[in-house]
């Protein structure tokens, strides 16, 4: 059979799970993905980004948090030739998702460049990577860690090459890693720590070939040095401050306690040092990301990042992983040990944060699951081939076995998934901005809950807003920890409780939860989610209520 | 020097397991408490607390589970009374013995002494092992049973009379743990299928004596099974299909699938299907790096801030599986001790609220055969490593730096900061409450003690430490329920829930019960746990005519 033309099917098929409904599943957009689409949008109108922030390179402010900026400037194309819609804003992540599966082929052949059977291993991996759950879902909403991925993969592949072929392609694989400190924030630990074991692995060849090498680091240099004044400042550790685990104070708690009930003994302060309560905490959080549960029963527990009825990975890939595993560790083909460090390291930052496992944190280790998982599958066939006259047939039964598997997942994702789910992609939003914005003119003010989270963001979007009007307009509060909250533009007011905002005029617009509408109010529309529950309320009062009012009314839900 | 390595091994696995017996855990929970009582009233009576006669299956809460521990207890009790030691010491002495066992197993299987010794000595110091050796578990009784019917029946090979030891010890873990009727089997079966053709050498008059002793011994249970449906009660309750609680996102899929006439759906989305997938991740659940080595499950079941195994060992166990594997060894003991890695959580899996120490305990001591496997090849690897004597040196004592450390932490968690974080798990106070009862009891007609948590069940201590006679409660409790909300009442005693400010007594009562209960009462004394909190408290209604 002709391997190219199995690889071009692969990839195509890539394509074909990244893109189909690209728009309408996950059935509406979460807040980071509005976000990103607005920002382009913006950048594309006067290139600044929705705060007014000119060409942003080191970091764009978004929500209170400092992201960085990548994401934004690639998904400007798009928004412009398709609009400012759901499938615009997915399609950076969709399709550097989709260039991933083809990517990883490569990067196996060079991983195992003088096995016979490298080609086969390559497919396998680029199969495996194209229908794994983790990565569909992850590629089928704008998270900008699937992006990262990518450029990790193809700076790992490009070193490889490089070193087999034409050094001078190190260039680009440096660029390739410096890239992706501008892209997410875990390669900012992980892309280092490939670089390094990189280096070392061939550091003769690399002293043999210093002119490239110099060049390498000079790219590499150039492109990074821009950021590094921010990756030194207090906001690019903001969010690990928010989310990591060395803040609990119950561990000093507890190792106080445990020094005490040993009596203050010497011995004890060494054994009950909070430095070892935290080393624990670690090491529970890094094995976290090994849970069976989050691997192959549910996935991860946010369903943002999984439909909660299929693992990361197929069930059907559990055997092959752990033959993988014992296989490649006794056969050690070509860099195999890479392989293994690869999958350590890239969880190495992950560990840090409280919500664990976390399937967008450790995406940094693609595909090295599946290149095990491939493994394990590929030299389990070529031994069935040796041994078994009817080796086609248990290949493929096998291979139909996935197939179901496969098809449980994707039966679930495009029916019950949104179904069930629509909620934790902030669903009734569009429906209720749309109406909004169609009635805006006959009141004088609306006033929005804020509890499903961000909803300036979606009125931006949705209307597809003028920047410039919305920065001459808003309300902008921040705190001194750096949080922004936009409290309002045009029209627009936002709050937690719509009736705390103040109002002059009487027409009054409130768009809220259901369980807050008091009695006497009008119902104008209300905004279901895709399970038929009422997400939204927009209504009128005649009279505000009071606040023991609000409360009852609260109560009744 | 084997030899008193050897010994020196179980004199340590034995003094780990004997220390301080009696005081750590703080306190025996109900089940040791029940264990030991029963094993009281069939020393006095020949009947079980429900007034069964020698009973195969002990009633005990409803649990029906089998009777063998308490038969082991009975012996002890006129050297020690009816203590906490007396209850937990067969567990002691058996979980000694398969330390020894361990050994012996290992140099069959592995056929080197110095694997076997290490594999022992990590047994010797396993926490997993030392916990529930050191309390009045079955499942330990059941796990020496087990590794002693696989050690005979490999023994069987050479010496055919063996075989009985085997059959005898198959039978007594099934008297023992409920779930080792569906493991024993299997492990039995197990090195069986991978041993038959040396099996089948053996003089068909031993075997068909060992079956007919088999069936002989085994009887009994069979016939209690046949004749008694309560049998499966426990068996039921704890499966996960019995809690149809967790079918909701099931039902909510059926209801879309149906309203959209998806045939595709309706079959993915079938119960059977889920529940596949929860048996599958009740199986898995048990390979859960952080269950085994960083959290474990209920804190009876492990120390705290420790999981089941040392995290010093995890590098060694996954070197030790690969070398196992692929290392010198027969390829029967690599299948006997894989096989047996594999089928160990199977008993656990179709059960809720995994994953689940004691019901995997047969783990053991598999577990400990790899870790050995991967100290040994390591260090040979090691002394081949073309490095100077100055890093190998520094790399053996940075790894032995650690688990040391990794040791003492151990102790240090389970001998003292397992009874300051986790007495009340162990149901403790009750010890210490008695003084204060039989001080103040005098006065009253009535003591009642409430049975809500963390003093479920609380008839069974007090019949425990008062040592009540038995013959007297059976005749009191004629037709009593065991079942876990019901009340109790012997002697002057009533076990119910209460609260002292909604009670009347019309004659003089005194109450027992947890702080909240009290509230309002004259408070005569109280129990507090090791961290200080408050457990139990001893107060009457303080009205006048109650004063003495």
């Amino acid at each position: 059979m002709n391997k190219s033309i199995l690889l071009i099917s692969i990839v195509l098929l890539a394509f074909f799970l990244r893109f189909l409904h690209l728009g309408d599943v996950p059935p509406e957009l979460n807040w980071d993905e509005v976000a990103w689409g607005y920002n382009a949008y913006s950048l594309s109108t006067d290139l600044r980004d929705e705060f007014g922030k000119f060409l942003p390179i080191t970091y764009l402010e978004s929500y209170g948090d400092f992201k960085p900026p990548v994401y934004a400037y690639l998904d400007i194309i798009p928004a412009t030739l398709f609009g400012l819609t759901a499938f615009a804003t997915r399609f950076p992540s969709a399709f550097f998702g989709s260039l991933t599966v083809l990517v990883s082929y490569f990067l196996v052949i060079n991983l195992f460049p003088k096995s016979n059977r490298r080609e086969w291993y390559g497919l396998a991996t680029a199969l495996f990577v194209a229908i794994t759950p983790w990565h569909i879902n992850l590629s089928r909403a704008a998270f900008e860690a699937n992006v990262a991925s990518f450029f990790i993969i193809l700076g790992v592949t490009l070193f490889l090459y490089a070193m087999r072929k034409n050094p001078w392609l190190l260039a680009l694989s440096a660029a390739s890693f410096a890239l992706t400190l501008y892209i997410f924030n875990t390669p900012r630990i992980v892309s280092p720590l490939l670089v390094l074991l990189l280096a070392l692995s061939s550091y003769k060849e690399l002293w043999n070939k210093k002119k490239q090498v110099v060049m390498a680091l000079v790219v590499g240099l150039l492109i990074t040095l821009p950021t590094v004044p921010f990756l030194l400042s207090p906001q690019a550790s903001l969010r690990f401050r928010e989310v990591n685990i060395f803040s609990d104070p119950d561990v000093v708690a507890i190792s106080n306690q445990g020094i005490a009930n040993d009596n203050n003994s010497y011995l004890s302060k060494a054994i009950h040092n909070r430095r070892v309560l935290y080393s624990l905490s670690y090491v529970k959080h890094y094995f976290d990301n090994f849970s069976p549960d989050f691997l192959f029963i549910h996935g991860d527990g946010n369903p943002k990042f999984s439909t909660q009825d299929v693992g990361e990975l197929y069930i059907w890939d559990l055997p092959f992983f752990i033959a993988g595993i014992f296989l490649l560790a006794k056969r050690k083909e070509g860099k195999w040990w890479f392989v293994f460090l690869w999958l350590i390291a890239g969880i190495i930052p992950a560990a840090t944060a409280r919500e664990t496992p976390h399937a967008l944190r450790i995406l940094t280790t693609l595909p090295t699951f599946h290149i095990l998982i491939a493994y394990g599958f590929v030299t389990s066939a070529f031994f069935a081939k040796e041994r078994i006259k009817q080796w086609r047939t248990v290949v493929t039964v096998t291979l139909v076995i996935l197939l179901v598997n496969c098809l449980y997942y994707l039966h679930g994702y495009y029916t019950t998934y949104p179904y069930l789910y629509s909620g934790e992609w902030q669903a009734p939003y569009k429906e209720s901005v749309a109406y909004v914005a169609s009635v805006k003119d006959t009141y004088d003010q609306i006033n929005i809950t804020r509890k499903l989270g961000r909803p300036y963001m979606y009125y931006l979007f949705y209307t597809k807003e003028d920047p410039r009007i919305f920065r001459q307009t808003a309300i902008i509060a921040r705190d001194p920890f750096g949080f922004v909250d936009v409290k309002g533009y045009d029209k627009y007011r936002f709050a937690d409780d719509v009736f705390t905002i103040p109002t002059d005029s009487k027409k009054v617009l409130y768009v809220t939860q259901p369980g807050e509408v008091p009695e006497t109010a009008t119902i104008q529309k209300q905004f279901p989610l895709l399970n038929g529950q009422i997400g939204l309320v927009a209504f009128t009062v005649d009279q505000l209520p009071t606040k023991q009012a609000t409360e009852s009314a609260g109560k009744k839900r | 020097m084997k030899k008193w390595i050897l010994l020196g091994i179980i004199a340590i696995a034995f003094l780990l397991r004997v220390w301080n017996i009696g005081g750590v855990p703080a306190s025996p929970d109900w089940d040791e408490a029940a264990l030991g009582y029963n094993a009281y009233s069939i020393l006095h009576t020949g009947k079980d607390e429900y007034g069964k006669f020698l009973p195969v299956v002990l009633r005990s809460f409803d649990d029906y589970k089998p009777a063998l521990y308490t038969y082991l207890i009975i012996p002890l009790l006129p050297l020690l009374d009816l203590s906490v030691v007396a209850v937990r010491l067969p567990s002691v002495l058996l979980g000694t013995v398969t330390v020894f066992l361990t050994y012996i197993l290992a140099r069959i299987l592995l056929k080197k002494d110095s694997l076997a010794l290490l594999s022992a000595f990590l047994l010797a110091i396993s926490p997993w092992h030392i916990q529930f050796s050191r309390i009045a578990f079955e499942a330990n009784v059941a796990l020496f049973f087990n590794v002693l019917m696989v050690v005979s029946l490999l023994l069987t090979r050479k010496k055919p009379w063996y075989i009985f030891i085997s059959v005898i010890a198959a039978a007594c873990a099934i008297y023992t743990y409920q779930s080792a009727k569906v493991f024993t089997p299997i492990l039995f079966f197990i090195v069986i299928a991978l041993y038959y053709k040396e099996f089948l050498q053996i003089s068909k008059k031993y075997i068909t004596a060992a079956v007919l002793v088999g069936l002989i011994v085994i009887a009994p249970m069979m016939f209690y099974i046949a004749t008694n449906r309560q049998s499966l009660l426990r068996a039921q309750t704890t499966s996960v299909f019995y809690d149809t609680s967790n079918l909701a996102d099931t039902t909510a899929k059926l209801a879309y699938d149906d309203a959209h006439h998806d045939v595709l759906g309706k079959i993915f989305d079938n119960r059977r299907v889920f529940y596949a997938q929860e048996v599958l991740l009740g199986y898995l659940s048990h390979y859960n790096l952080n269950w085994l080595f960083v959290t474990g499950d209920n804190p009876r079941h492990h120390a705290p801030n420790m999981g089941l195994l040392y995290l010093w060992e995890l590098p060694f166990l996954l070197i030790g599986i690969y070398f196992l594997l692929y290392g010198p060894f027969e390829r029967k003991s690599k299948l006997l001790i894989l096989l047996w890695f594999l089928a160990a959580p199977v008993p656990a899996s179709i059960t809720t609220g995994v994953p689940h120490a004691v019901r995997t305990l047969n783990f053991l001591p598999t577990f400990q055969l790899f870790t050995a496997c991967g100290l040994f090849f390591a260090y040979l690897r090691l002394s081949e490593w073309k490095i100077t004597h100055y890093w190998r040196y520094g790399l053996v004592s940075l790894i032995a730096a650690f688990a040391a450390g990794n040791i003492i932490f151990y102790l240090d968690q389970y001998f003292v900061q397992l009874n300051y974080y986790y007495a009340k798990d162990w149901q403790y106070g009750y010890a210490q409450a008695m003084p204060i009862i039989s001080a103040n009891q005098d006065g009253y007609k009535h003591i009642v003690v409430t049975n809500k948590g963390p003093l479920d069940q609380s008839y069974m201590f007090f019949l425990f430490y008062l040592k009540y006679d038995p013959a007297t409660y059976q005749a009191e409790t004629k037709n009593a329920s065991g079942g876990f909300a019901e009340t109790h009442s012997f002697g002057k005693y009533e076990f119910r829930p209460f609260t002292i400010a909604s009670e009347n007594p019309t004659e003089s009562t005194l109450f027992v019960g947890r702080p909240e209960d009290v509230v309002g009462g004259n408070i005569l004394g109280k129990v507090s746990y090791p961290d200080g909190t408050d457990a139990i408290a001893v107060a009457d209604k303080g009205t006048p005519h109650e004063q003495k």
